[in-house]
């Protein structure tokens, strides 16, 4: 590597997606120095809602009002899983830190209290959740007492139809109306999209248009939703407008990913780990990653001419198969960094059930990396891998997250586990 | 020689001179370059371009225009900062020739008057002849080796015109010297003179000149150590007869050496009258080079000078083209035609030679470039002999980034910026438009039909897969999963929003398209030229997609497959 860039750090954490931001920021906070690689591409599939935990057990699919109820049975239940090794005193510091963290780079979200909320979601249904954003969350009073409410929606913009929400919802909900108005200026345009409606938003102008055009539809409507296109960077001064401009709470409905509630998450977990002095290497790829008995040294592509990263610890936040941490052929799945061993089905043939839907889901779908107590991917004899390498987030084995609903739940409560066995691994050894 | 033939060949160069003079001047107020040139009269050019010369020769101008006249024209400043070796070279040819022509060639006219007693046959003279030639030699030489030196693997821009007035240059001074050496070592010529100017002077005294002459003056008499009492007597026909005009001729440092070479064959140099023809070459060799001059590159000994003064001119670092009236515009691009002396400085400068050297086309490089402008506007580009030298004048001129080197590095302080300006303005209307232009004239579609019907439905993978990589690669794009995170962070998508003229497809949907297979629905689409390369789309996509560079490549590949099936020229 002569001639390449070189840096070093405390702790890398590899992976930019909810686990591998939840590692950054809470490494930052714990005054470790810290080098974040990879893009954060995967955030912009979130929905802006925090899950904890939703469901337990999955094959039941039964939902949890407290999700610390929910943990209590998943820890009953399932000892192996990720979720149930971080103590409920962690869990909670872990979420307040986050969301703080988020509402600090202009994201607020509602206060967190011990219950699970319900919101209502773009195709009329309604999905059980933790943290909900302060745009989204007069929506949740709005369902619970369903007082006359008008939903709006704007031509052109496909992944949302108030009319639809009405149609699913209507029969329990008899005062909701939907109207469907031409949003502002693009009056000869045959499609939108979302996030330039929602820039467009940002201007005083069109903001005032588009609230003159709702006003007169508002009737005795004492709540109004939109689809969450209410601003981008600056969403808590457009969705402040709104409410004020129409006398009655306003609320956003999250849309389908990839939504402007994913790319806010995103810009603003973005600026809370750069305010925090961590240093990103985005859109770059690790290409080796070795251990020496001092560190780690990381060599990355996609930096012109070369970089390595030396680091006293590392963090692994890959997540499974779209974030690539995991990959699968004709016969396994394999870890793609370092080739950890994963834990798996034995044959390919036991990935799946038959039933593509079946209620307890696919065995593929709890694959991934074993750990020790101290957050520690196991190698092929059961002992850690390397003293100073953790893992966090969606790899870890043993969790469906999908089917829980606890995706944000298991990213940022590992992460911060994670990173106190992080904190004390170092405080022993010298910074290189 | 008789005169009547030195006169006649004298007046008919010069009249041919004239004449090209006023031909190449006439350019000057004729060539329509930029669109902003096209509607303006004889009478408008010639009125604006008195009008400036007037304002700037009465205003404080004029002492930027003497600045210029000593430290650009005169001392070649500009080209001493780019080219050290070349500055030498040209100041020594420059010092040698004016030289040359104010002293040797004029001699008649200023020799005398100057310098009372004048003959170039005494010292200092005979020295200070021979080291203008040196001068003039060794700088043409050096000039050759500088240019040599410069090779690039693109064509330079050379004319044959060029070569050959250097030749013609070479040869005035090889029979200068050659003349000269042939005179000193000539027995006929000594016996001539003597009998011209010691004719009444007994035998043996003569006998004593030549041999005095014989050792001391290099004539070839085959005698060279003669007793010393005889060289006594020949000095004293010489003190009377000969030192008034003739110095010893070892001074000539060029000419001596080549003198005693000659010696040997003087006998038989005489018997073929050498001294006759030789004058005939030199002579005519010049009166060649002065009918010619206007017609070669060496017509910058002029236009050169002229450019500095009239750029000069203009107020501290504004660039004169782009201040002065439209008249006044057009006769600086014209001028700079003439000015530019070929040097290829530019084309060292230039931020997109590396471009020029990967597409194989030399015009993009600033020195082609200009001579595409001048025969855009001569019409000869246009000329169907000439479609291939258009095509590759257009892809040059849109390629440009319009950095301005060139501008900055031209040792004739040519704005050559304004020039490209104008250059493009002109290809546009001649129907050689920018790409990005003639593209959108038809729609996607329309273009795809158009590819179908002129190379059938085949599959270019392969034959594109090194020139088009990533859009030949199935993997660069396989892994969009249709998310819309381009589209929504594409500036050109919002800014259409609200646009009729929007963009047909959105960054998503081409990426789409390839993934179908049907990437030459893609070549002609809107977003794919509208796209301004801001790389949000490249930086957001979540699946690590080439998105911009897709497009980009697209762009490269849509100007190669739709060039091949549009007609050369749109209509204009």
């Amino acid at each position: 590597m002569t001639g390449a860039r070189q840096d070093s750090c405390d702790v890398a954490v590899i992976g930019a997606g909810m686990a591998g931001m939840a590692a950054a920021l809470f490494a930052a906070d714990r005054g470790l120095s810290c080098i974040q690689i990879g893009s954060g591409g995967g955030i912009l599939f979130a929905s802006g809602l925090l899950d904890l935990l939703g469901v337990h057990p999955v094959d039941t699919h039964r939902p949890w009002l407290s999700p610390y109820a929910a943990l209590a049975a998943l820890a009953r239940d399932e000892p192996d899983h990720p979720l149930a090794r971080v103590d409920t005193d962690s869990i909670r510091a872990a979420f307040e830190s986050f969301v703080a963290a988020l509402g600090a780079a202009g994201l607020p979200y509602a206060p967190l209290d011990e219950r699970n909320r319900s919101v209502l979601t773009a195709l009329g249904t309604i999905k059980t959740t933790f943290g909900v954003p302060l745009s989204m969350f007069p929506g949740v009073a709005a369902l619970q007492t369903r007082p006359p409410c008008l939903l709006v929606d704007f031509r052109g913009l496909r992944e949302f139809s108030a009319r639809q929400i009405a149609a699913t919802l209507g029969d329990r909900w008899t005062g909701l109306r939907h109207q469907r108005i031409e949003f502002p200026g693009s009056e000869s345009a045959s499609e939108l999209y979302a996030a330039h409606v929602a820039r467009a938003l940002e201007t005083a102008e069109t903001r005032a248009r588009t609230i003159a055009l709702v006003r007169p539809l508002l009737g005795d409507a004492r709540a109004v939703g939109f689809p969450a296109v209410l601003g981008l960077a600056r969403a808590r001064e457009v969705h402040e407008a709104f409410a004020a401009g129409l006398g009655v709470p306003v609320f956003e409905i999250p849309t389908m990913p990839t939504s402007v509630p994913g790319l806010r998450l995103l810009q603003a977990l973005e600026t809370a780990v750069s305010v925090r002095g961590v240093r990103r290497r985005h859109q770059v790829r690790v290409r080796k990653l070795a251990f020496a008995a001092e560190g780690a040294a990381i060599d990355l592509d996609g930096v012109p001419g070369g970089e390595r990263v030396y680091a006293r610890a590392v963090v692994l936040a890959t997540g499974r198969f779209s974030g690539r941490g995991l990959t699968a052929d004709r016969e396994q799945l394999r870890e793609t960094i370092l080739g950890l061993p994963v834990q798996q089905p034995n044959s390919r043939a036991d990935w799946h059930q038959r039933d593509f839907l079946a209620p307890s889901g696919h065995a593929i779908n709890r694959a991934g990396l074993r750990i020790d107590e101290a957050w520690r991917p196991l190698d092929a004899g059961g002992k850690p891998a390397w003293p100073q390498l953790f893992a966090v987030g969606s790899i870890l084995a043993q969790q469906d997250w999908m089917r829980s609903k606890c995706g944000s739940g298991l990213a940022i409560a590992t992460a911060w586990a994670a990173m106190n066995q992080v904190a004390r691994a170092l405080r022993g050894t010298a910074a290189i | 020689m008789s005169p009547a033939i030195f006169q006649t060949a004298l007046y008919l160069s010069l009249a041919l001179c004239a004449l090209g003079l006023v031909w190449r001047v006439s350019a000057w107020f004729r060539l329509r370059i930029g669109p902003d040139a096209q509607a303006l009269t004889l009478f408008e050019r010639l009125a604006a371009v008195s009008r400036g010369t007037a304002s700037a020769l009465v205003s404080r101008s004029v002492f930027r225009v003497l600045a210029a006249l000593v430290f650009d024209v005169l001392l070649q400043y500009r080209l001493f900062v780019q080219a050290k070796l070349r500055w030498f070279a040209h100041l020594l040819i420059v010092a040698g020739f004016t030289l040359l022509l104010l002293m040797h060639a004029l001699a008649a006219l200023l020799g005398d008057a100057l310098f009372p007693g004048y003959q170039p046959t005494l010292a200092p003279y005979l020295f200070l002849r021979n080291l203008c030639g040196a001068m003039v030699f060794v700088g043409a030489a050096l000039l050759l080796y500088a240019r040599g030196r410069q090779q690039t693997d693109l064509a330079q821009t050379r004319r044959l015109s060029g070569a050959a007035f250097m030749a013609l240059l070479g040869l005035v001074l090889a029979s200068g010297f050659l003349l000269e050496a042939h005179k000193i070592a000539s027995p006929q010529a000594f016996d001539r003179m003597a009998q011209q100017f010691a004719g009444t002077a007994d035998s043996a005294a003569l006998q004593a000149l030549r041999a005095l002459w014989a050792s001391e003056f290099g004539v070839a008499f085959g005698d060279p150590n003669p007793a010393p009492d005889r060289l006594e007597q020949g000095r004293e026909l010489h003190r009377n007869a000969c030192a008034s005009c003739h110095s010893v001729p070892s001074s000539a440092f060029v000419s001596y050496p080549l003198a005693r070479v000659l010696g040997p064959a003087s006998g038989l140099l005489d018997a073929g009258h050498a001294e006759i023809w030789l004058l005939y070459v030199h002579l005519f060799a010049c009166f060649l080079g002065l009918a010619s001059l206007p017609f070669t590159r060496f017509f910058h000994v002029l236009a050169g000078p002229l450019s500095l003064l009239v750029n000069s001119a203009a107020p501290e670092r504004a660039l004169p083209a782009r201040s002065a009236s439209p008249g006044s515009r057009a006769a600086c691009r014209a001028l700079a035609l003439d000015a530019c002396v070929r040097c290829g400085i530019c084309d060292a400068h230039c931020s997109v030679a590396p471009l020029a050297r990967y597409l194989g086309n030399p015009g993009l490089l600033p020195a082609h470039k200009l001579l595409a402008t001048g025969a855009l506007a001569s019409g000869r580009l246009l000329r169907p002999d000439h479609e291939n030298q258009a095509l590759q004048a257009a892809e040059g001129a849109f390629l440009c980034t319009d950095c301005g080197r060139c501008t900055s590095v031209c040792p004739v302080g040519l704005d050559l910026e304004d020039l490209w300006q104008a250059g493009r303005g002109d290809l546009a209307a001649a129907g050689l438009p920018a790409p990005a232009q003639w593209v959108q004239a038809r729609t996607a579609v329309a273009w795809a039909d158009s590819l179908e019907a002129e190379a059938g439905p085949q599959s270019y993978s392969d034959l594109y897969a090194a020139s088009a990589p990533l859009s030949a690669d199935r993997s660069s794009f396989s892994r969009c999963v249709q998310c819309q995170t381009c589209t929504n962070v594409c500036p050109v998508v919002a800014h259409s929003m609200g646009s009729e003229h929007g963009v047909d497809l959105t960054p998503q949907k081409v990426m789409n398209l390839l993934r179908l297979g049907l990437r030459e629905l893609t070549l002609g689409s809107r977003m794919v030229w509208d796209c301004a390369s801001c790389y949000q789309c490249q930086e957001h996509c979540p699946e690590s997609v080439r998105v911009a560079d897709i497009m980009c490549e697209l762009r490269a590949l849509a100007v190669r497959r739709l060039g091949a099936v549009r007609p050369t020229r749109e209509a204009a």
